[in-house]
């Protein structure tokens, strides 16, 4: 079963490398970068095996910490990074899960992320080699545990977060998880950022052994002990480590069985409700379009609200600056600018995101191309659905950014560059997704699946908005930049440019996007799947 | 120059020239159809013939290669703002916005439409009623059944009371009972002085509702005109495999066999 599915992988990969060249670009280039990795990776661990016993645990417990994380987070932040081979697909053939799901997990291993993964958990032999036979024999099993623990991990959470996003209460969960992240995660940062990293490291020893007993650190703490000459302790990690890799086969296993039979509903929202379409926005407004862009942004909110794809792009564009804005603190960049940059951040991933929306219509979108809807009403009522919850969300953490780094005077500035970028990030979205739509999950398939042969026209896709958007937000930043090195009484400036650039950009895009939509809409529809 | 559309034009649908190549495929090639107003008219041809790619290209779904689509004489890829509305479209293998529930997705085809508040909410409930789906009107369309989904997207189609239908495929996955009541809707609308073109895999279907029938295969009309003069003393099943040349029993699965 392992070989037959390894072959199904490697044949699926060469097919559709053979389709689109950028995936073979994209290939390679990770190979090179991995490559390019491997002696800084043989480097360290060669220096560690110099280094005192203490820091060489500690090092490499938080070493399998962030990789385990990376493996866990990454998966369901980048969209369908490897769904090449779903246990669905095998449901009609009628495996034994038992069998299907190790061969499941064999082929994920079979990646440059995988592999490079698999190389960083073998090379901590390195450090241990000079301890002899044994503790290097304990690293081995253990390098393996680990690596074994980081690809199970990243199957079962994507199994799990599909299933998560795609039940009644994904829009209640999504909304209190990305909360309480953002609630835990800018204080965490600020206080990390304030530390220091020296401060940090010396609370490290503490963290670690506390870490050594979950799935994070027990297979790297064991060699150590080993080393240490506590072969209970060794023994005992060791088993702790395999352990953890049985459970999480246990559970992938389970997974994969109610994967091929029961798959994850698709429909986030409650199942019935009255037409609340006619009563509220079929009132007469003061234009056919004007009521027109009202119509088509109710029916973008109920799809804000109730597609777990939506619900999905939702909950990354709100982590991930989240995640950068922590990472700026912890390097060093003051804790301040930390919090006072996570407005702008979100707002510009939040309008940038977008820069796809047509193509989440899939080809639903022909109810707008036969109605003859004015592109400019179709835009606009995007826009007006979005703006909705981001336009209120934006300024309140833009307050709450400016109140936790007590920074009163930069919130001008900071929410002038959000809105700035919001509406430069929005109205490059509403060109961009007619000129430049790429293939996004159908309404119903898994919010993590990805379009195969699509990577190239997302690419370009994502790279033009991302350019467009920095250069039409480049004089509010420019001007934020100049606040934020001491020039504070030009924040009205920064909110008065932000605010009215960003919304005259936004209007631009609404317009010239609405124009291409009249002039190509039949081709747009034929290019969405 | 704008056109008005012509209500007495004597051709509903006039198509001229066709043609759509998708990459080395020639999918429709330089088509010629002229549907009469005031008929039924079925559209039958074999898997691959063209059917979807025409129809598409007849309402505005698909950009042409080249040829020119007349509705009751308005050109409808140079006016389109002037010949959509004459229009009430069914597509084939095209999805809806399924994350509404049905009462919503014939609402907010009618919003789209350009139509009142007070007008889409009482033909949403006739619809609902007519085509006996007042039950799913509060579930969303995600939930329904292959061919419920077809009669809510008819419903789409009816909504703003066009002047031509075009359906494809509007009875593929419906009961029989849901098939009954949409062939009455339509001979009543045609009765009224509408035209319906739909196309369908099923002979007996079509020779039983339309009066005119086009043959299509290879992407190019192989017959077309009343039912009469097509099948021309035949069965249009027969008529059907003598144009496109019939194939023998089906050889080589000699194997087929319960085991």
């Amino acid at each position: 079963m392992v070989a037959t599915v390894l072959r199904l992988k490697l044949r699926l990969l060469a097919n559709t490398m053979q389709r689109e060249v950028w995936r073979v670009i994209l290939v390679v280039l990770g190979a090179l970068w991995a490559l390019s990795m491997v002696p800084g990776v043989v480097g360290g661990a060669r220096w560690l095996a110099f280094q005192p016993l203490e820091v060489r645990s500690s090092a490499l417990v938080v070493v399998g910490t962030v990789l385990l994380v990376g493996w866990t987070v990454i998966p369901v932040l980048m969209f369908g990074a490897d769904e090449t081979v779903t246990p669905r697909k095998f449901a009609v053939l009628g495996p034994d899960p038992r069998r299907l799901a190790p061969a499941l997990a064999v082929a994920a291993m079979l990646s440059v992320p995988a592999l490079f993964t698999g190389f960083v958990c073998l090379a901590s032999m390195l450090a241990w080699r000079e301890e002899g036979g044994p503790t290097t024999a304990f690293a081995l099993a253990s390098g393996a545990a680990a690596f074994a623990t980081c690809v199970l991990a990243s199957r079962v959470v994507t199994a799990f977060a599909t299933r998560l996003l795609s039940t009644r209460r994904a829009r209640e969960l999504a909304g209190v998880l990305g909360g309480l992240v953002a609630l835990c995660a800018v204080p965490v940062g600020v206080s990390l950022g304030s530390l220091g990293l020296e401060g940090a490291l010396e609370r490290l020893p503490g963290l670690t052994t506390a870490l050594s007993f979950t799935p994070f650190g027990a297979a790297w703490a064991a060699p150590a002990a080993a080393a240490a000459g506590e072969w209970a302790g060794a023994f005992g990690h060791l088993l702790l480590a395999w352990g953890f890799v049985g459970a999480g086969m246990l559970v992938w296993v389970a997974q994969v069985d109610r994967l091929m039979v029961d798959p994850p509903s698709t429909v986030g929202a409650a199942r019935r409700r009255a037409d609340a379409f006619v009563g509220e926005v079929g009132a007469p407004g003061p234009t056919t379009t004007a009521r027109l862009a009202r119509a088509v942004a109710r029916r973008a909110l109920r799809y804000w609200l109730g597609d777990p794809r939506y619900l999905a792009s939702l909950a990354s564009t709100l982590l991930m600056p989240l995640l950068i804005a922590v990472l700026l603190a912890v390097v060093g960049l003051s804790s301040v600018s930390g919090a006072v940059l996570v407005a702008p951040l979100v707002a510009g991933a939040v309008g940038w995101g977008r820069h796809n929306d047509t193509a989440f219509d899939g080809t639903a979108f022909w109810l707008h191309v036969s109605a003859g809807v004015p592109g400019v009403a179709d835009r606009a009522g995007r826009v007006l659905a979005l703006s909705a919850w981001a336009v209120p969300g934006v300024v309140a953490i833009a307050v709450g950014g400016a109140w936790l780094a007590g920074r009163w005077d930069m919130l001008g500035a900071s929410l002038g560059l959000a809105l700035g970028l919001y509406g430069a990030g929005l109205g490059v979205a509403m060109v961009s997704s007619v000129l430049l739509p790429y293939p996004a999950p159908r309404a119903g398939d898994s919010p993590f699946a990805t379009e195969t042969g699509s990577v190239g026209a997302s690419l370009v896709a994502q790279l033009v908005a991302t350019l467009a958007t920095a250069v039409l937000a480049a004089p509010v930043v420019v001007l934020f930049w100049l606040t934020a090195e001491g020039r504070a009484s030009l924040g009205g400036v920064v909110l008065a440019v932000g605010a009215l650039g960003g919304v005259l950009v936004l209007a631009a895009g609404v317009v010239l996007g609405g124009r291409l939509l009249d002039a190509r809409g039949a081709q747009l529809l034929a290019r969405l799947t | 120059m704008t056109t008005t559309p012509d209500a007495s034009a004597s051709v509903a649908l006039r198509l001229r020239g066709l043609t759509k190549r998708f990459g080395e495929t020639l999918a429709v090639d330089r088509l010629d159809l002229d549907i009469p107003t005031g008929t039924m008219f079925g559209v039958v041809g074999p898997n691959g013939a063209g059917k979807t790619t025409t129809l598409s290209m007849a309402t505005g779904l698909l950009a042409p290669d080249a040829g020119l689509v007349e509705v009751y004489g308005v050109d409808l890829w140079r006016e389109p703002a002037r010949a959509k509305p004459l229009l009430g479209v069914l597509p084939d293998g095209l999805r809806v916005f399924d994350r509404l529930t049905g009462a919503e997705l014939i609402s907010y085809a009618g919003l789209l439409r350009g139509l009142p508040a007070d007008v889409v909410a009482q033909r949403r409930d006739d619809l609902l009623a007519a085509l006996d789906l007042a039950g799913a009107a509060r579930t969303l369309v995600a939930d329904f059944s292959a061919g419920m989904t077809k009669k809510i997207t008819l419903a789409c189609a009816l909504v703003h009371a066009p002047r031509l239908l075009v359906l494809d495929e509007p009875f593929e996955a419906v009961d029989p009972v849901s098939a009954g009541v949409i062939r009455r809707i339509l001979a009543q609308f045609v009765a009224q002085g509408g035209t319906v073109v739909l196309s369908s895999h099923v002979m007996a279907l079509v020779e039983r509702m339309c009066d005119h029938v086009a043959v299509i295969g290879a992407g190019r009309v192989l017959a077309t005109g009343s039912l009469d003069e097509v099948r021309a003393g035949a069965d249009l099943e027969e008529r059907f495999f003598d144009l496109l040349g019939a194939r023998g029993p089906e050889a080589g699965l000699a194997w087929l066999r319960p085991s």
